[in-house]
Order: C-alpha cells, then structure tokens, then sequence
C-alpha cells in the first residue's frame, strides 16, 4: 500500500523536472528500483495511473526497471547477486561465508528520466 | 523533450527526516522507531519499559494507528507524554507527520522518544522518519520465519526484541531459526528475547536502551 505514497512523490519530483524545463505534460516517466526496495511494480504503475487520470499528464507512460541485487562479501570481496532477492540467503560464492554480505545496490528508488512537452 | 534526472525518489521524506534527527539530536534526544506486526506487543513493551525507566529518563512516545487513540491513552497512564497520530487508512508513518506530531510535544528534558509505528512488517521500512535506530519487534505467537518473509525490516533494526517469550511452551516456535535467519541479514543486530507480561529478559534490554542513550548524550556514534 505503500505505492500511492510513492507515486505521489514521484508525480512531484516529475512535474518539477518538467517545469524547470518550461514542460507542463508529462509524457514518460522512467524509474529504477532496487530488488529489495520494496516496490511492488503492478502496484505502483496502479497507483501513478490513478493519479495522472483525469489531469494534464492522462496516458503517461511509467517505465518501471528493477535494478538487480548485487552483493559483496566483505571477507573475500567476492562480487555476487542475480534479479530476484534469493542470493540474499545464499553463502558467498568465493569463501562460503554466510553472513554479513554488504548490500551494494538493490535498495535504489530513483527517478531517472522524464519525457515531457 | 527528454530529461535526464537522478532524484531519489523519496527525497521529500528523507529531506524531512534529516530535519527531525538534527531538531531530536541537537536536545540528545534518542529516537527509536519501533516496528512490528499488529499484535506483537509494541505498546504493552513500552508500557512496561516506560514503568519500569519512569524515575530513570524523561520519555515520550509518539504512537501511529490507523484509528482510535487507544495505545496513546494505555502509554499516558503510565505517566509519560504521548500523542497520537491516526493515518486514516495509511499503512506507515512517515517524517512529516512525526515532525507535526513532535510540536505537541514538550522536547524540553527529554531523554528518549519512542516512535510506535503503524502495525505492519513491510511499508514503514522504508519511510525514515528522523530515528537514530529502528526496533524490530516478533513475538513468539508468530511465525518463526519471519525474518525470511520480511528481510529489510531485520537488515535495517539495530535491534531485535523477541516477545512473549513466556508462550514459549505453548508454542511452535523455532528461537534458533528465528535469531539464525535475522543475524544472517544483520550481524550486529542485538537480539532481546522478552517476555512484557512477566518481565523477563528485559533487564537486558534496558541495559541497551541506557548504553544507546549515554552515547547519545555524548554526541557519540551509537554502537
């Protein structure tokens, strides 16, 4: 449920995006998302259409991309991760380690691109 | 027209949130964010601390719900400052309303805020609302892989209180596997076991709430 917060940011930070470039329509909207941030996609496209309807921004495109997991050990240096959240339970590939891998991307939301007129 | 941004998309609440901790720092106040499932036992672990620490620090606690003001009058009997805030439906808090929430409070003297999130394991993870540290709560009337279901919230906590330990007996409920699998995410993650109802374990975690409290205090990283 979360979402409708964030789609409410993200209409925000959009629509400043667009004015500061003389914009008022937003046309597309391209977010990255960490795979452990939390964001659940269908929701959050719901929320963003929900509150673009019936404005000047009707019919924008919300481009949703998940940025994968990437994990480092922090015994070995060992780089791991993949798309889903599950190298989060895995051991280190390099020395076996199980815990305390740092998080080196995957908690990101970010708004990256906007197209507007 | 194309433009190119890299915004955090929940800059506004950080934004806020950083002005909560430097207002809440500048006092040395300790804030802590308590988060939990509904039912785990957050407002009878802060009735209880709020009781037993009464004579000792100055609290208050900021209490979320989406309806009534139930927890805020349970936290006031035990004389400590206490509002609530009703989300009307918002599944978390957020720093916006914690900031609105602290101007009825009397921050003067204050020792230590406690934040009683919205019940709920998932959402107020990811809304800063200015705390130094996030509390996870987990009973043992649960699921003992709780931690695996809802890895950010034990990746996050600087602390873990496992509660109702004295159901222990009567339940299902694998500490191991519940303390394995939310050190495994955190490894500095300090583990309570509890029981709110007859006290046990808590000496423990009063003794962590005094550390964090003096290093606050002293304007030193909490460890």
């Amino acid at each position: 449920m979360h979402e409708m917060s964030v789609a409410l940011s993200l209409l925000e930070l959009a629509e400043d995006a667009a004015r500061g470039r003389g914009c008022s329509r937003l046309e597309r909207v391209r977010v990255e998302y960490g795979a452990l941030a939390g964001i659940m996609p269908e929701a959050l496209r719901f929320c963003f259409e929900a509150l673009t309807r019936g404005t000047a921004h009707e019919g924008a495109r919300l481009e949703l991309v998940c940025l994968p997991l990437r994990l480092r050990c922090p015994f070995c240096g060992t780089v791991f991760g993949g798309e889903g959240q599950e190298a989060r339970w895995e051991p280190c590939p390099g020395c076996g380690e199980v815990a305390g891998h740092v998080v080196e991307q995957g908690k990101e939301l970010l708004l990256r691109q906007v197209e507007a007129s | 027209m194309q433009i190119p941004v890299v915004r955090n998309v929940l800059e506004a609440n950080d934004k806020i949130a950083a002005e909560v901790r430097r207002e809440l720092s500048s006092r040395g106040i300790l804030a802590l964010n308590l988060i939990s499932s509904p039912g785990a036992g957050k407002t009878s672990l802060l009735e209880r601390t709020l009781r037993d620490l009464g004579g000792e620090f100055r609290m208050a606690v900021i209490e979320g719900d989406l309806q009534t003001d139930n927890d805020a009058r349970r936290v006031a009997a035990t004389g400590a400052q206490a509002v609530q805030i009703n989300t009307e439906g918002g599944c978390h808090l957020n720093s916006n309303l914690v900031l609105s929430a602290m101007e009825r409070l009397d921050l003067a003297g204050l020792d230590i805020l406690f934040i009683e999130n919205v019940g709920n394991l998932v959402c107020p993870v990811e809304f800063d609302c200015g705390e130094d540290a996030k509390i996870a709560i987990l009973s043992v009337a649960e699921g003992d892989d709780k931690p695996e279901k809802y890895p950010l919230l034990f990746n996050l906590a600087r602390a873990m209180l496992l509660n109702k330990v004295d159901l222990l007996p009567h339940v299902e409920f694998d500490v191991a596997r519940a303390r394995a699998h939310a050190t495994r995410l955190n490894r500095d993650l300090a583990v309570f076991e509890v029981s709110a109802r007859d006290g046990s374990g808590l000496s423990a975690w009063y003794d962590w709430l005094r550390r964090m409290r003096a290093a606050k205090k002293a304007g030193e990283p909490l460890d």
